[in-house]
């Protein structure tokens, strides 16, 4: 005797949650190779 | 995803999708407003289409977005200014930008002439910036410290005026000079290009021919402690695969930054150790991975600042600090430099090159004069919107084309791209990758985002 399988229904996989971020300030940039984090507490 | 796939997906939306080489996601990005989302690239169609949540937001918010990029590529007003006190160097570097002839019989800025710049420098900057906030002033070079009884006097005078820097090739920095320059709180840029005297010496001797390695080591040994201090290894055909060395090293000095540059292709003597663009990502990636490791092995980062860069540039267009991945870039807009003969340029990178001359500080009309000259225009005009291929370039303001000199003197007009274009995609698309994996904090600074607000937030 044959046995009826039946298929199994192909799930949709759950879409992987978008990710999107932005921040803003004031624009503070100037530097060119000189890597300015100046506002960092600098005493030894 | 085949390229045919991003095609439909951008077909039916102003998000344009980039393949950027991870498992589960791709980026899509509207190209003007240097808005990004990270979306399931098996999904990107339905993720982008009319109706679709993130569109609608976006949609929301993009106004505000262009705004805030125009403000940032074409309304600042200069804050800060590159010193070159002398054209002079000790050292011979292969890739320097600035001619030989000016570094070897070059002139010094006296240091009466050098308070008068500065006393100049800070009445303009006290015109256009807040009442409150200082300019930033860093002695660059050829070697500032060549010159070092004129720097220290005027950092010296200004101390209450400017927030100082210099960036110098560490030879001369000697105890007294540490000890000067800590106590004032100025920040410290140093130059180094191999783990070992081997690897430096190839791109980096006196002119007599003398390795400086041991000397750049001593003088990272005097800073260990001090809060502002960074080292910059320009990366070449000589040094590329010893830059995971590099970041060991850095690591075990305790630097707190460090920049691995693609050096800048300005003159031909630079092209000659120039790596192909799929070199240097392989290298640079490989050293960010490695400053991933040791920062998870012991719980101390060393930020790859130029990298960091350009995380910034994705997450917080605004907050970034270095003005080279940007179009227009910084140079003429955001800062200037000075040359020792009192020329201003838009940028050191200039210095060598007469034509970018924008006349002098004391003479004529000073700095407003030069901001408005043909000179400057010519680099603060330079808009990746206008010129292909960047103008077709989903990344484009993540990226900037950078450099208009190397760009002008390499591949010969401003509306070429830099010598690095390949590379500059792929270090984006690593950037992407490190944000959808959830790292990318762990390649910035601690408080990074600090005085930031959230404009978008989709996860």
């Amino acid at each position: 005797m044959t046995q009826n399988v039946q298929a199994p229904v192909p799930t949709k996989q759950a879409a992987a949650p978008t990710i999107a971020v932005r921040k803003s300030c004031n624009p503070d940039g100037i530097g060119l190779s000189h890597y300015v984090l100046m506002d960092r507490k600098a005493a030894k | 995803m085949t390229n045919a796939t991003c095609a439909r997906a951008a077909s039916v939306s102003p998000l344009v999708p980039v393949d950027i080489g991870h498992d589960v996601y791709a980026a899509v990005t509207d190209p003007e407003t240097a808005f990004w989302a990270l979306v399931d690239k098996t999904r990107i169609a339905e993720s982008i289409a009319e109706g679709s949540p993130l569109l609608e937001n976006f949609r929301e918010k993009s106004d505000s977005f262009a705004k805030e990029l125009q403000a940032l590529r074409f309304e600042l007003t200069p804050s800060g200014v590159y010193l070159n006190p002398t054209e002079r160097c000790n050292l011979n570097c292969t890739y320097c930008y600035l001619p030989g002839k000016q570094r070897s019989e070059g002139q010094h800025m006296s240091e009466s002439t050098l308070v008068a710049a500065l006393t100049r420098l800070r009445d303009y900057f006290r015109s256009v910036m807040p009442e409150g906030r200082l300019p930033r002033a860093i002695f660059h070079g050829a070697e500032p410290l060549m010159n070092k009884g004129a720097v220290f006097a005027a950092i010296e005078e200004f101390r209450d005026d400017f927030a100082f820097g210099i960036q110098t090739n560490g030879t001369l920095l000697d105890d007294a000079a540490v000890d000067f320059l800590t106590a004032r709180n100025v920040s410290i840029g140093l130059s180094l290009d191999g783990p070992v005297a081997g690897i430096t010496d190839a791109t980096r001797l006196t002119w007599g021919g003398k390795s400086v390695h041991e000397k750049v080591l001593k003088a990272m040994e005097k800073l260990r402690g001090y809060g502002s201090w960074s080292v910059i290894t320009t990366c070449t055909t000589e040094n590329l695969k010893h830059l995971t060395q590099m970041v060991e090293l850095f690591h075990a000095h305790e630097v707190p930054t460090c920049m691995l540059n693609t050096l800048r292709c300005t003159l031909p003597g630079a092209r000659g150790v120039k790596p192909a663009d799929a070199d240097m990502g392989k290298a640079l990636f490989a050293a960010l991975d490695r400053t991933h490791a040791l920062y998870q092995k012991t719980g101390r980062k060393l930020v790859v600042a130029n990298f960091a860069n350009i995380l910034i540039a994705i997450l917080a267009p605004t907050a970034r600090r270095l003005m080279c991945d940007i179009s227009p870039c910084g140079g003429g807009r955001a800062f200037f430099a000075l040359a020792a003969d009192g020329s201003l340029y838009p940028c050191s990178e200039f210095i060598g090159l007469p034509r970018f001359n924008g006349g002098n500080l004391f003479e004529g009309g000073g700095i407003e004069a030069a901001l408005k000259s043909d000179a400057f225009g010519a680099v603060t005009s330079r808009n990746v919107d206008r010129f292909a291929p960047c103008s077709d370039c989903a990344i484009r303001h993540f990226c900037g084309s950078p450099c208009p000199a190397e760009a002008h003197e390499m591949n010969g007009g401003m509306d070429r791209i830099g010598a690095f274009c390949d590379f500059y995609k792929e270090q984006v698309n690593y950037a992407l990758r490190l944000i959808a994996d959830g790292k990318s904090d762990n390649y910035l600074w601690d408080g990074w985002d600090e005085g930031t607000d959230t404009t978008f937030l989709m996860r």
